[in-house]
């Protein structure tokens, strides 16, 4: 079992400074790291070079830009709705930090370990609608809005394949993990909790190999609900300009910007956790291997923006409605029927 | 197609997509790092026109026709000159042109009946100011007074040399003349 | 179609429903084009489109020159095919003062124009894709855009606005080199084709998006003038090159592509298909290649045109270009009229798209290539 950071420290405050500023660290670098990244990968697959004058092949170049964003103006523009449009950036952010302390990065490193871990991943997950909603209706903009429409909708549709098929896995933690020996004594796995998901794994094999429907799955809905393309409709470029971050700019863009990254860490993380075996690997130690899929995941979530055109809303909605949806259910129906079968 | 298939198929699509944009990262990149590297200007690149340097005169050799002066749509030249003092050959004493107006055409090149305007390799002009008037005639007008003697000395030659083959061709003429009068049969040297 | 700006609506007399100004800054409008829609959520309920945020006078400023100043205007009509109207303006001059154009000049336009069609199509291929939120298939095709592009720079001295053409020939001769290249780029061009199939013809995203949006059927493309590969798309099969050949086209053998759906994916497949038979007129054009002049020796400037009206029309990478002069027997043109395709095609394009989405619409206004100040002039 993962310590905590409340069992590392005993005292609760100390653990939430260090749980909080570790993770608001991590995410920093990462997205700083990852906007790099994307950039890189973009010109790779398109046969250019990328950010080269900021330091050995542009890593600096983030810093750079970051460094640009805090010194521009925040321009707040006419009949906004002040509450909403200030708090937007923040509403889409916290649960990004609150989501990513609840991972386990290893076999004994975790900020918490929470036995509905993964049903708080999800919560938060949710969360950041919301913000983009305020975002998109704050700005007192029809392009803001109409991206934060598009959001909504999404957003809410393809949370309920993703939840459907991390259920799959669930089922599979629990059937698997009825009897597994952890450090010396036997303990019933709970399949809400990401550190016993992982164990399970590790106890029996990664789940992407006995659930590869549900993986596919997974991986196509956190595509929708952290926009990223083909699904990136709400911020689509050449329809809603920038959609509901339209009128934010400066460091409330960077936030947002920031948010948008950090999911799709967080995606590939949780990800990886559900299906790849989360800290599983030989030689290298866990929180590398853990990283390495977690970035490799991200590599091909990277692939695919630069490789489709964007779909259409409505087809957007048929795909999960239509495809996606049934056949989530079909497979988590299929793989309660196994378990039933095997098990009786 | 059912649902089923075409979903399948669809899927196939997005995957042989994925595997040609796969193929590309490994190519070689084709980005020129530019103010680090610049490209080839193409032999007939096209910019800010100068004057053409002729080796005979060791000088341009602008007339001040004022023929580019009235093709230029851009109306971005500017002469002044013609006759000068001392020289036959007229020159220009100023040939200024605008860049900032001009579009390349190349009509003045094409017009000019001296042939002495061409393109120059002139590259990387982005400034900070909105000047972009350039005098084409800087790098001669040092040596200008030195080209006028010259011109002078050799029109002054020509002119000798023409006098002295008119006289000469005078004289024949006279010759011929004074030949074709005498009687035929009169005896050589009388005249 | 509104000529003037107007007042930004807020507010729209029909209950459900609200205006959103789409351009003439907005990132998916080629140019300046701005798009009045009036939406429901975000379906289009009436769309006006707004033109002339890019209106330069060019047919005012040819009626103050002579003819010949007017030759670097033409490429800045429509800068994607600059070379195609600039060659255009030159042949409907010679046309119209009888000026003879040497066989080897013929060709070299041929060549020229040709590479600029490519070039063009290419173009809207990349910029298409980019509408539809694919940015990568754009770079491609400007790596293969930037050969073109090089090539013609070897001659013409200019990337994109070219002032080529002369009256009776063309400013500078090809050599062997530009040949080879030239030859070495319809191979690469060809290569390349299966690629972009791959990518993105065969992509089910891109279909899905393309098929059966933005129908314009026959009798609208009819009623409303549309020509070019927009009006090949919907079935008729009508290109100026073959129609009323001009500039030695009916020298070379090629097809014209059409299609009969008059979608999106239908104008996508005719540009390429279109790409492949410029491909072949330029290597029946390289092969033909004679010797001889490239134009007059002295450059052609004092014109005496007959009075009257004159019209010559040729086909550009979007359609039928016309130009319709009236002179008056000097050497300047009374009257220069340009009939520009994007006009009519963008006009066709207001009738298809009510009951469309705002993404189909950047689909549909992407997928007609539209240039705006070939419109606006």
């Amino acid at each position: 079992m993962p310590t905590t950071l409340i069992e590392q420290f005993g005292n609760p405050a100390i653990a939430i400074a260090t749980g909080v500023g570790g993770v608001m660290t991590v995410l920093s670098l990462n997205a700083l790291f990852l906007i790099w990244l994307e950039r890189k990968v973009s010109a790779w697959i398109q046969r250019r070079m990328g950010p080269m004058e900021v330091g050995f092949h542009g890593v600096f170049q983030t810093i750079a830009d970051m460094l640009k964003l805090l010194g521009k103006q925040l321009i707040t523009p006419k009949g906004i709705d002040k509450p909403l449009y200030h708090l937007a950036p923040i509403v889409v952010f916290a649960p990004v930090v609150a989501a990513t302390s609840l991972l386990p990065f290893s076999k004994s490193v975790a900020i918490s370990n929470i036995d509905i871990g993964l049903v708080l991943i999800f919560v938060f997950g949710g969360f950041a609608v919301v913000g983009i909603f305020m975002a998109g209706w704050g700005s007192n903009n029809k392009y803001a809005l109409l991206g934060a429409m598009r959001s909504v909708a999404q957003n809410i549709s393809y949370e309920i394949p993703l939840i459907l098929s991390a259920l799959a896995v669930v089922l599979m933690v629990s059937a698997v993990g009825r009897e597994v020996p952890i450090d010396g004594e036997i303990v019933a796995l709970n399949g809400l909790n990401l550190a016993h998901i992982t164990m399970a794994q590790v106890h029996w094999t990664w789940f992407i190999l006995v659930q590869p429907v549900a993986a596919l799955i997974y991986f196509i809905s956190v595509l929708a609900e952290t926009n990223r393309a083909p699904f990136d409709i709400p911020e689509a470029e050449s329809e809603l300009v920038a959609g509901f971050h339209t009128e934010y700019s400066g460091m409330r863009f960077a936030l947002f910007f920031f948010a948008e990254f950090s999911n799709m860490f967080i995606g590939a993380m949780v990800a990886t956790v559900l299906f790849l075996g989360g800290w599983e690997g030989p030689i290298l130690p866990g929180p590398v291997w853990f990283f390495l899929k977690t970035y490799a995941l991200i590599f091909i979530m990277m692939w695919v923006r630069w490789t489709y055109p964007r779909l259409r809303f409505d087809q957007l909605m048929t795909f999960c409605w239509a495809i996606l949806i049934p056949l989530s259910i079909l497979n988590l129906l299929v793989t309660a029927l196994v378990i039933k079968v095997v098990q009786s | 197609m059912t649902l089923a298939a075409r979903t399948v198929h669809g899927f196939h699509t997005l995957l042989t997509g994925l595997g040609v944009t796969f193929k590309q990262i490994f190519k070689r990149n084709v980005t020129l790092q530019y103010p680090h590297e610049k490209p080839e200007l193409s032999k007939a690149y096209r910019s800010l026109i100068k004057l053409k340097r002729f080796d005979e005169l060791d000088s341009h050799d602008c007339v001040a026709c004022m023929q580019c002066v009235k093709i230029c749509p851009s109306a971005c030249i500017t002469i002044e000159g013609g006759k000068v003092d001392g020289i036959k050959r007229k020159r220009a004493t100023l040939f200024e042109v605008d860049f900032a107006l001009c579009s390349v055409c190349g009509l003045c090149i094409d017009v000019c009946p001296t042939d002495t305007l061409e393109y120059s390799r002139l590259y990387d002009e982005a400034g900070y100011e909105r000047a972009w008037t350039y005098d084409l005639l800087a790098e001669f007008r040092e040596e200008e007074p030195a080209f006028r003697e010259r011109q002078r000395v050799q029109e002054e030659q020509e002119a000798a040399e023409k006098e002295a083959k008119r006289l000469a061709a005078e004289q024949a003429k006279a010759a011929k003349e004074a030949q074709a009068s005498k009687p035929p049969d009169a005896p050589e040297g009388t005249t | 179609m509104r000529q003037s700006a107007g007042p930004t609506l807020e507010r729209t007399d029909e209950a459900d429903t609200y205006y959103l100004n789409m351009g003439p800054q907005h990132p998916s409008m080629h140019g300046v084009l701005r798009l009045l829609l009036k939406l429901r959520g975000e379906e289009i309920v009436t769309c006006e489109p707004v033109i002339g945020y890019a209106h330069r006078a060019h047919e005012k400023m040819a009626e103050n020159r002579n003819y010949i100043m007017f030759i670097p205007n033409t490429s800045r009509v429509d800068y994607l095919s600059g070379m195609i109207y600039n060659i255009a303006f030159c042949q409907a001059i010679e046309k119209l003062c009888s000026i003879e154009v040497p066989e080897r000049a013929e060709v070299i336009r041929i060549i020229a124009c040709e590479l600029n069609r490519i070039q063009s199509h290419l173009l809207w291929f990349g910029t298409f894709l980019l509408d539809l939120g694919g940015i990568t298939p754009f770079l491609y095709c400007f790596d293969d855009r930037e050969e073109i592009l090089d090539i013609l720079d070897r001659v013409t001295g200019s990337r994109l606005t070219y002032a080529y053409g002369r009256f009776g020939g063309v400013t500078m001769d090809v050599d062997q080199d530009f040949l080879v290249r030239t030859l070495a780029f319809v191979k690469r061009i060809r290569s390349r084709f299966p690629m972009y199939e791959k990518l993105v013809g065969e992509n089910v995203i891109f279909r899905e998006r393309c098929e059966g949006v933005g129908v314009i059927t026959p009798e609208v493309a009819r009623q409303y003038g549309v020509s070019g590969p927009t009006l090949r798309a919907s079935g008729i099969g009508y290109d100026v090159r073959r129609a009323e050949p001009y500039g030695g086209y009916d020298r070379f053998d090629f097809e014209i592509p059409t299609r009969t759906a008059g979608d999106c994916m239908a104008r996508f497949e005719v540009r390429m298909a279109e790409m492949e038979q410029s491909c072949r007129i330029i290597e029946q054009a390289v092969a033909a290649m004679p010797e001889g002049p490239i134009g007059p020796k002295k450059l052609v400037q004092r014109l005496k045109p007959p009075e009257g009206m004159f019209y010559f029309a040729v086909e550009s990478a979007r359609g039928h270009f016309g130009q319709y002069i009236l002179s008056d027997g000097s050497n300047t043109p009374l009257k220069l009229k340009m009939r520009t395709p994007s006009f009519s095609n963008l006009s066709a394009m207001e009738t298809v798209l009510e009951g469309t989405m705002v993404a189909d619409t950047i689909a549909i206004v992407g997928s007609i290539d539209i240039v705006m100040p070939e419109i606006d002039r």
